[in-house]
């Protein structure tokens, strides 16, 4: 499927959250913006939500110290117990680095399995990008546009909100 | 984008104690005189002291690690039960609120040092939290003086002396550095470098509320950086003086770091509580949530450091499991007949699980309930952990909580006199600090 | 919105653009391999040959190959193995640690203090597996099913501890430093003119494009993986330490051991960031980024620890005195006046005499006392580990059993061919891979004092963003983001 874009060049990171808010706020639906580096405040100006990936973190956490805890206990404790330097079977503060130990395992990997998969991050062949200087020094604002779109008023919004460029691009996706 | 504003609007605001809230610091100290007297009455006419005593010495056996057994003897001759446990729980919140008050000036120290900006807006609290080093260190002397007995198994005469019956050879051979006149120099040489560290720093930080300039800040850093370094020091050792010298066999190198830990986490859970405290009383402008969730991080993040602490020198203890190392833990977890048993598991629950389970989400530490809540329950969960280092070597199982709460309210009521009027003697906000346009624009 | 104030020295000099960036990191990304590499690469890779060799000699004719005796069972290996994990923990501790603590500085050098992570893991795990005697058999330390060849494994041994704290360490550090590499990869790619390059990039970026979506879960993804990395590093040392600690062998228990191993790692790391640093700021240019001040920096937290360390050991000291133990104080007076004496002088002068140097102004300034002392702080702390190991075994219960300790030659290729091996993949690492953060470095680029947005010239718009300038600088910002925190 192709799809076209607008694509409104930026400088300067603040001048883009500027003109997020102010596209916006003329109705124009923002596709995705494309930038170098974090910015600070472009989530509430986007409205991208909070992202949820701290409780599933939580859970994969809980998950990891739940086996480790079944892991040890049924294995010493129950299906070869053995006493080992006069501990008890069931010798709980000595599970307790490798309960920790799991528990940051499974947290970690979890959360970052589920975020490239979210992300749907994984390695290609090629990556087609809209316009290569957004992993260098630009601030790209895309806007997808259709027959009926406007492109002048389109061009002259972006550019009055401090585009430094206004270029349209052709996208395919699969 | 980086704005280097001169902090032109930053304005100098000042606590004005109202007459209610002294009146409620005093009726804190009232209430606990109330319960002192009714615990003092009730220990010294109901308390089945020799019955207690015959139950600890029952437990004692874990305590006849070395020739102590043959010390029994000793421990009789320690004041009534109700005065000794009076004078066991002045030392044991003296300790506690002198440590607390150390802790405003090392994290004051420590901001200087790591170039923190956040916390200017409240480094005036943590400023004044140290009010109670002089008056902890004369009631450290005077506790001393009246009842070391009571306190100190090495104080006892004739323990270092080998043709006394109650000789001790461990005990003996600790005399270099257990000894009445280096135990009161050193006690006088910890709480007179803090207490003058914590003046110069709030000297110069006053002084650049008048004057401006870079050059206190400088000065400042100079300052703290050498504070830090006897701290360091002087923090271990206190906690082996003052605490860990009351089991006096015992003995553990994770001791001193242990202790600071628990004085690092009071300390900074005080900050909060008053921070929020002062907000809600209207002041403290500058304060938001923004600096709340970094003391909720702080209090989190701590709380975690102090379990790893504690349970680095548990877990090393019960491993190897040597009777001279182990009896530490015989004694709180089931010695006495299990006198210490339910503690020792209320301080694991009230100082990690609590915190920790309180203070996860990032909401619950931007909102002044559940840090109000957190950081109280860290206040009475790090008494009790004084509580649990101290009793169990001096009291026996001849321990109770109705004294021993009414001192720590009397304690809690003069505190928060001194502390208050220390606060308000200075602006709360320090003017020509060179962070405070940041810390007044801290986003976290 | 974020206020910085004129007391901070500037994080990134010399009026760096974001581009500026891009192009000096890119720089020997996408230059042919300069003669100065070549050299010391093939220098790290003789020393590879030398560890490939002793290895060899180690598995072919066993572990008699090895300079341990009856009652030195323990020496060599476990002290370069400590001594290679103590190096990694600086990496973490900058990635993760000084990311909670806000320590904006450490953005520049987060990159490389990583690499250096994952690389001294690899090369400290060399030295248990090799001492399996049968490496091949390495699985035995998993949880396997008795049928598979062995029994449960037993839980209750710090060395299987070491196991899960040293597996979860590796692929934790892996994985976030991978994570933070991808956007990098992405910059890398979109620049790159040959096709090898350009696949090689792609397939290493994930597909990485750097959407505002994305960039918000990346920020969540790192700031937990911080979060959890924390107490992990803290963990790994600590759990090396009860390896030692759960023992009774004098001055192996002790109490302290796990925050003092800790603080031992982080100044060992430190050092060796130090030492890397210091080399590759230099060969790739990259004075700017890595400032005097956060050499000064590095020093100040290196004497920091060292001190740290210091204040352990002498409470080591007073402790088993005051213990009136027989046992721990000899342990001691032998570590410090037996036939060891010279290790541990070695030690307390490397690691808490001579870090007190960076208390001098010049000296935390100075690029060659600062490399110097880099070094002596690495030998410092090897020497506390085989202090700590070799005098404890070699005197303990049985007099009629003390020995002494030498190493043979094939415990010293091995360990002289782990810094092959880690200089091998450091240098690999630094040709192929962007050793700095750029995305990171770019987001802190505005906040640095030195540095004022350098766009000005081009952006007609510029006055939408109110910009008043002091000496280059944006010196007032009414515009203010608040509402968006």
């Amino acid at each position: 499927m192709t799809k076209r874009f607008a694509l409104g060049i930026f400088d300067d990171e603040d001048v883009l959250l500027h003109a997020i808010e102010n596209v916006r706020a003329a109705g124009v639906k923002i596709y995705e913006v494309f930038t170098p580096f974090p910015i600070h405040g472009i989530d509430d100006a986007l409205g991208i939500e909070r992202s949820r990936l701290p409780i599933a973190a939580f859970f994969y956490g809980m998950c990891g110290l739940a086996f480790a805890l079944w892991m040890q206990i049924y294995m010493l404790g129950f299906d070869w117990p053995m006493i080992i330097g006069g501990k008890p079977h069931i010798a709980l503060p000595a599970f307790i680095p490798v309960s920790f130990e799991l528990t940051v395992f499974f947290t970690c990997h979890g959360m970052v399995i589920t975020f490239y998969t979210i992300s749907k991050l994984y390695p290609r062949w090629r990556t087609p990008v809209l316009d290569v200087r957004s992993t260098d020094d630009k601030f790209v604002m895309a806007i997808e546009i259709n027959e009926s779109t406007d492109l002048n008023n389109l061009s002259k919004l972006l550019r009055e909100n401090g585009a430094s460029e206004v270029n349209e691009k052709e996208m395919t996706k699969n | 984008m980086a704005t280097l504003t001169h902090h032109e609007s930053a304005t100098a605001e000042y606590l004005e104690l109202s007459p209610k809230t002294r009146r409620t610091f005093i009726s804190i100290i009232v209430a606990g005189v109330v319960l002192l007297a009714i615990g003092l009455i009730m220990a010294a006419f109901y308390g089945g002291g020799h019955e207690a005593a015959g139950a600890a010495h029952g437990a004692g056996a874990a305590h006849a690690a070395g020739p102590e057994a043959g010390a029994g003897a000793a421990h009789h001759e320690g004041s009534p039960a109700w005065l000794k446990r009076l004078i066991v729980s002045l030392w044991h919140n003296n300790v506690f609120f002198v440590g607390v008050s150390a802790i405003g000036t090392f994290f004051v120290a420590l901001q200087y040092v790591a170039y923190a900006g956040w916390s200017v807006v409240i480094k005036r609290i943590n400023e004044a939290m140290s009010v109670w080093l002089l008056p902890g260190l004369v009631i450290f002397l005077a506790v001393f003086f009246l009842g070391r007995h009571d306190l100190f198994h090495w104080t006892h005469d004739g323990i270092m002396d080998p043709k006394a019956a109650n000789y001790d050879a461990i005990i003996a051979g600790k005399s270099g550095f257990l000894n009445t006149p280096f135990y009161l120099i050193r006690m006088v040489v910890y709480l007179g470098i803090w207490w003058f560290f914590s003046e110069r720093l709030r000297k110069i930080s006053l002084a650049e509320d008048l004057n401006g300039g870079t050059e206190y800040f400088h000065k400042s850093i100079n300052v703290a950086a050498l504070f830090l370094v006897l701290y360091a020091v002087t923090s271990s050792m206190s906690a082996w003086d003052w605490v860990m010298s009351v089991d006096v066999h015992w003995f553990s190198t994770m001791f001193g770091w242990y202790v600071f830990a628990s004085w690092w986490v009071s300390g900074i859970a005080l900050t909060t509580l008053t921070a929020i405290y002062l907000k809600q009383a209207g002041y403290l402008k500058y304060v938001n949530s923004n600096h709340l969730h970094d003391l909720g991080k702080f209090m989190f993040g701590f709380s975690i450091f102090w379990t790893y602490v504690w349970f680095s020198q548990f877990m090393l203890i019960w491993y190897a499991n040597l009777p001279e190392e182990a009896v530490y833990y015989n004694q709180r977890l089931g010695g006495f007949n299990g006198a210490y048993t339910w503690m020792f598991f209320f301080n694991l629950v009230i100082n990690f699980v609590f915190p920790f389970l309180l203070m996860m989400t990032r909401d619950a530490k931007r909102q002044m309930i559940m840090l109000k809540i957190v950081s109280i329950a860290i206040l009475i969960g790090h008494w009790s952990d004084f509580y649990l280092m101290l009793m169990p070597a001096t009291m026996k199982g001849e321990n109770g909580f109705v004294i021993e709460i009414g001192v720590a309210l009397i304690f809690l009521g003069s505190y928060l006199l001194l502390f208050t009027k220390r606060l308000a003697q200075a602006s709360l906000v320090p003017v020509n600090h060179p962070f405070l346009d940041e810390s007044v624009h801290h986003t976290t | 919105m974020q206020h910085v104030s004129p007391v901070r020295e500037p994080l990134v000099t010399g009026g760096k653009t974001y581009h500026d960036v891009t192009q000096d990191v890119c720089r020997q990304v996408e230059a042919a391999p300069n003669v100065r590499w070549m050299a010391a690469l093939s220098v790290a890779l003789f020393f590879l040959g030398i560890f490939l060799y002793s290895v060899y000699r180690t598995l072919w004719y066993g572990i008699g190959e090895w300079g341990l005796n009856k009652t030195v069972g323990w020496a060599w290996d476990i002290t370069n193995f400590v001594w290679w994990v103590g190096i990694g923990h600086a990496g973490t501790l900058i990635s993760a640690v000084l990311l909670l603590f806000r320590q904006k500085w450490r953005s520049s050098i987060n990159r490389a203090a990583e690499a250096m992570t994952i690389f001294a893991v690899i090369c400290a795990a060399m030295f248990p597996v090799l001492h399996m005697g049968r490496p091949w058999l390495a699985y035995w330390v998993f949880p396997l099913q008795n049928t598979f060849g062995s029994l449960w494994v037993n839980f209750n041994s710090p060395l299987l501890w070491d196991v899960f704290a040293i597996s979860t360490y590796f692929t934790v550090s892996l994985v976030f430093w991978y994570t933070g590499l991808v956007p990098d990869f992405a910059t890398i790619r979109d620049r790159a003119k040959g096709p090898i390059a350009k696949v090689a990039y792609s397939l290493l970026s994930m597909g990485w494009t750097g959407s505002a979506k994305h960039w918000s879960r990346y920020e969540t993804v790192s700031l937990i993986l911080a979060g959890v990395s924390t107490p992990l590093v803290l963990s790994v040392h600590t759990i090396v330490s009860m390896d030692f600690a759960t023992s009774v062998v004098p001055g192996w228990h002790t109490t302290i051991f796990p925050p003092y191993f800790v603080a031992g790692a982080i100044f060992s790391g430190f050092a060796m960031v130090l030492t890397l640093m210091l080399i590759t700021r230099v060969v790739f240019k990259l004075e700017d980024y890595i400032t005097m001040e956060h050499i000064a920096l590095m020093n100040k937290i290196m004497m920091i620890t060292g001190s740290i360390v210091g204040v352990a050991y002498i409470t080591e000291f007073f402790i088993a005195w005051y213990s009136q133990v027989e046992f721990e104080q000899y342990a001691f007076i032998n570590r410090a006046t037996g036939p060891y004496w010279w290790a541990y002088a070695s030690m307390m002068t490397c690691n808490v005499i001579t870090p007190q140097l960076v208390w001098i102004r010049k000296v935390r300034y100075s690029i060659p006392l600062t490399f110097i002392l880099s070094i002596i702080v690495n030998i410092g702390m090897w020497f506390e580990r085989f202090v700590i190991i070799v005098t404890s075994l070699h005197r303990d219960y049985l007099p009629s059993s003390w020995v002494m300790f030498s190493p043979s030659i094939i415990d010293i290729g091995i360990y002289v061919g782990t810094l092959g091996l880690f200089f091998t993949l450091f240098l690999l690492f630094a040709k192929f891979f962007p050793v700095i953060n750029m995305a990171e470095v770019k987001t802190v680029l505005k906040y640095t004092v030195d540095n004022g947005p350098t766009y000005t010239g081009h952006d007609p718009h510029h006055d939408l963003i109110h910009k008043p300038t002091t000496h280059g600088v944006p010196a007032n910002a009414p515009v203010n983001y608040d509402k968006h925190d």
